[in-house]
């Protein structure tokens, strides 16, 4: 028993360097994402924040959680975990989109802010009653 | 069937040391590391609760045997059905047969000493137990009225005592979540040598993929108890609409759990089933692969079911039509599965005893309470039944109808097993027609009453009912009765039933191959498993008679 | 997720006899690691799920609340939301040595490591716990509770106090597994200095990094999210 666990750890002493890498990558990244997360980008804005918060996660999952170098099936595990997780979130996001707008609070998602529409923003809420 | 009580039929005595008392003194009990123990004190547990559930429902037949007033109040009958349906799916469907049998017979099936984590194990039955006890409290100072799905914005607004309910539900998840994690790594990592995927026990895959849809799903029901208590407690505004909130966002979250929840308690009955009917049947499971992969399709495909339950409530038509068409996928998985049962029996050596006719109502339940599910998925159709007790009928034909099939024909099949002695089967077989008769009279006419138009969860129905509520009120007292009779016989089988021996039935299983009751580390030598999991036929041979 | 897991029922009737801290109803000591491993893997496949409701309201409200999401960010803290970042990610970095430490036997080292990660948690919380109180401060908070309409535009206060219930949800519920995972670190700390564990056995540290690990993972998200875009 002993050994097989010194033979895991003989094989697998990768040491230190890999964990120092990527902890600078995520810092990195970090840096990259404060930069890029307060400008403004309109809609990009999202996609862009989520793309580098996805990349700092899956480098933590593969290299600091070991997932790189081991397990199938808890691969399997956290893979399905996540992808149920999406479901979850665009199958009841995808709903509120696809809804006849008056269903949804406030009648829909607020409009764009801009200094034209500011004034008829403010009047925003429910939809007028049919025949009033 | 009377027997010398010293010796089984085949001249077994009952084993002197066995799990039930290798360790003595109730701290044993309370401390203990064995599945099997655990395994029965779900068993009382979950038996307590399955009694307090149905004295509830019990409440609301009587209520419902006259259109006004019968016993109680409206604000009464709310409570009471909010309270049926907390404590029998939270206390009683979704810990019960995983929590019983799984417990009990997996590492038996798989040939080994424990489930994977036996300190998890206990917490889960603790945790289980705090949980309810949290829920019964709050039941008890005020109840709650929101129905167990407690939609918003009422569940906001009442002044019902929900909050302990709620976080009662969030424990109880835990003992769900703790009891998959346990049953998935011990299926993973503790099989006995020679045992592949394929040669597991069906029941073993049942519970397989039960655990997955455990794991995954529970925690959003946990976590959305929680929100709604807290936006009781402090007026968060999370649903709530005077606040900004999405209500049918509660409903999506909430169902995305509760559907999947339904599978978590069919499939293990469904597994239980493809046991019963092997050993009823004597003959190798008809199509093994179809029923083991179908048992982790339902799994999955349950996953992105769920809208079927929200097609009025202001839902996207998308959104329903998509979950109109998953839902009626569900049906195919489980139409493999009744083919495969069916198949397996045809030509078998069937045995005439208590299991059997479990097997037939669970098949005719599953059928037509399939059936019906798949008609309620008719998005047109339901925008007529929903809400009504035409709903309330289709899945008490599953819940009550299947999964009960399959508890009873759980308990009875491995009685002998698990306390070493046989019950009576007389007795057996006589409060098994009372069940299935009693629940057909009960709910058949709920069908007839839902298609009529009387709604679900109204305290007063219209004159025009009162016959067919009449009617289903005497078979639940049909139903209540068959209950009665089955805790007063096995109760009795206990202590003065006949001496099983390890294989009263002759049957095929790892769990067979050990002491009734087994010694508390399951097996004198652990087994090997080179054979496949049903052996009463040779590969390629079929059975040419018929014996009755 | 903790060694007791591994602590044998008796263990008597063997040849020989097992190690503390093997359990007797597992084949060997590999298979019981492997299954240790996935139990957890399991474990946190389920706080995932939990998380993605409190994420799925975060999208929602987003959706419909736009303004006040964009201009709400803007009020919280950048700096200390960064420097929080950088805190569990350094963490995470020091669990991860910490572990590698006590693989390799150098049991001192492992303490050091996780005491630094503990001090990180620490840290992290009383900047939250800073954050928390200006909020509460200006009326920055959830549902009835909001009363910082001065600080949004006439659109944006529209669904400022939804902003703030999920602020004070997901970084609330965060807090608290950054203070059970803390703790379990320095459970794990306090054996490791008892010598219980080391390259013979060290997979309960694992189990415990795999923790504080997922802790930053949902950090990774939660911080540009709420803070940034």
């Amino acid at each position: 028993m002993a050994e097989t666990t010194h033979k895991e750890a003989a094989h697998e002493d990768h040491g230190i360097g890999r964990y120092v890498l990527i902890w600078g990558i995520l810092l990195a990244f970090t840096l990259l994402t404060v930069f890029t997360g307060r400008m403004d980008l309109g809609a990009a804005n999202i996609f862009i924040a989520l793309a580098i918060a996805t990349t700092k996660a899956t480098l933590v999952v593969l290299f600091f959680m070991h997932l790189w170098d081991t397990g199938g099936v808890n691969r399997l595990v956290f893979v399905v975990s996540v992808l149920f997780a999406i479901v979850l979130i665009l199958g009841v996001f995808g709903d509120l989109t696809a809804r006849y707008a008056p269903t949804l609070p406030n009648g829909g998602p607020l409009p764009p802010h801009s200094a034209a529409g500011a004034a008829e923003a403010v009047e925003h809420g429910m939809p007028p009653i049919p025949g009033h | 069937m009377a027997q010398s009580n010293d010796v089984s039929a085949d001249g077994a005595k009952y084993p002197a040391v066995h799990y039930m008392n290798a360790d003595a003194g109730i701290k044993s009990w309370f401390l203990t590391l064995d599945h099997k123990r655990i395994a029965l004190m779900y068993l009382v547990l979950t038996t307590l609760a399955f009694i307090v559930g149905g004295l509830f429902a019990m409440a609301l037949r009587i209520e419902h045997l006259t259109p006004d007033r019968t016993i109680m109040g409206a604000n009464t009958y709310n409570r009471m059905f909010t309270l049926h349906g907390v404590v029998m799916i939270f206390l009683f469907m979704i810990p019960a047969v995983p929590g019983v049998f799984g417990n009990f017979l997996l590492p038996l099936m798989l040939g080994a000493k424990d489930v994977a984590f036996p300190r998890l194990n206990l917490l889960s039955v603790y945790v289980y137990a705090a949980g309810a006890a949290l829920a019964l409290y709050g039941m008890a100072s005020g109840g709650a009225d929101a129905g167990w799905t407690f939609y918003v914005p009422y569940s906001l607004s009442t002044p019902a005592a929900l909050a302990p309910v709620l976080f009662g539900i969030f424990i109880l998840g835990f003992s769900s979540i703790l009891t998959g994690l346990n049953f998935i790594v011990t299926v993973h990592t503790l099989r006995a040598p020679g045992m592949t995927w394929m040669k597991m026990p069906l029941f073993v895959w049942a519970i397989y993929a039960t655990s997955i849809i455990q794991v995954l799903a529970t925690p959003v029901i946990g976590l959305t108890a929680v929100l709604v208590g807290i936006e009781r407690i402090f007026g968060f505004g999370f649903f709530d609409p005077s606040r900004g909130g999405d209500p049918v966002m509660f409903q999506h979250m909430f169902w995305f759990y509760s559907h999947p929840a339904v599978y978590i308690m069919v499939l293990p009955t469904m597994g239980v089933i493809s046991e019963l009917v092997t050993g009823t049947a004597r003959k190798n499971m008809f199509g093994y692969k179809a029923i083991a992969l179908s048992s982790l399709g339902i799994a999955f495909v349950g996953f992105f079911a769920w809208g079927h339950h929200m097609f009025v409530s202001g839902q996207s038509a998308l959104d329903a039509g998509s979950f109109a068409f998953i839902s009626m996928l569900v049906g195919v998985f489980t139409a493999i599965k009744v083919f495969n049962w069916v198949g397996t029996m045809y030509r078998g050596s069937i045995a005439i005893r208590t299991p059997l006719i479990y097997i037939c109502g669970f098949l005719f339940f599953i059928v037509f309470g399939g059936m019906t599910g798949i008609a309620l998925a008719t998005v047109s159709l339901d925008i007529h039944w929903h809400d009504t007790y035409f709903v309330v009928a289709h899945f008490h034909f599953i819940m009550v109808g299947a999964v009960i099939m399959g508890w009873l024909g759980a308990i009875h099949f491995w009685f002998p097993k698990m306390f070493g002695r046989m019950y009576h089967e007389g007795w057996g077989m006589v409060s098994a027609a009372f069940i299935v008769l009693g629940f057909n009279a009960t709910f058949i006419p709920q069908f007839l009453l839902g298609n009529a138009g009387q709604p679900r969860r109204y305290y007063m129905y219209d004159e025009r009912y009162w016959a067919l509520n009449v009617a289903s009120t005497a078979g639940s007292t049909l139903l209540a009765f068959g209950v009665l009779m089955i805790l007063i016989y096995l109760g009795y089988a206990l202590k003065n039933g006949a001496i099983a021996g390890d294989n009263p039935w002759d049957l095929a299983g790892l769990e067979w191959k050990t002491t009734s009751p087994p010694p508390k580390e399951n097996f004198e030598t652990p087994p090997t498993a080179e054979e496949d999991p049903y052996t009463y036929q040779k590969k390629g041979e079929t059975v040419e008679h018929v014996v009755i | 997720m903790s060694s007791s897991k591994a602590e044998p029922a008796g263990g008597h009737g063997h040849g020989h006899a097992l190690p503390w801290y093997q359990a007797h109803h597992f084949d060997s000591m590999e298979v019981q690691n492997h299954a240790v491993r996935l139990g957890m893997w399991l474990f946190l496949g389920t706080e995932v799920l939990l998380f993605a409701g409190l994420f799925l309201g975060y999208t929602v409200y987003r959706w419909l609340y736009h303004q006040s999401f964009h201009e709400a960010s803007r009020l919280l803290s950048l700096p200390l939301g960064t420097i929080n970042t950088i805190i569990l990610i350094t963490s995470s970095f020091t669990v991860a040595l910490g572990y590698h430490a006590i693989k390799v036997g150098k049991q001192k080292a492992c303490v050091g490591y996780l005491a630094f990660t503990i001090a990180c948690a620490g840290a992290f919380l009383v900047i939250k716990f800073f954050e928390y109180k200006h909020k509460f401060e200006v009326g920055e908070l959830p549902g009835r509770f909001f009363t910082a309409y001065h600080d949004f535009s006439p659109l944006g206060a529209k669904g400022a106090n939804l902003y703030y219930a999920i602020y004070f949800l997901a970084t609330g519920l965060h807090a608290f597994h950054v203070i059970v995972g803390a703790s379990i670190l320095a459970w794990l700390m306090v054996r490791v200095h008892k010598g219980k564990y080391g390259p013979h056995h060290y997979v309960p540290v694992e189990l415990g990094a795999l923790y504080w690990h997922l802790v930053d993972l949902v950090w990774i998200f939660l911080f540009p999210l709420l803070y940034l875009i």
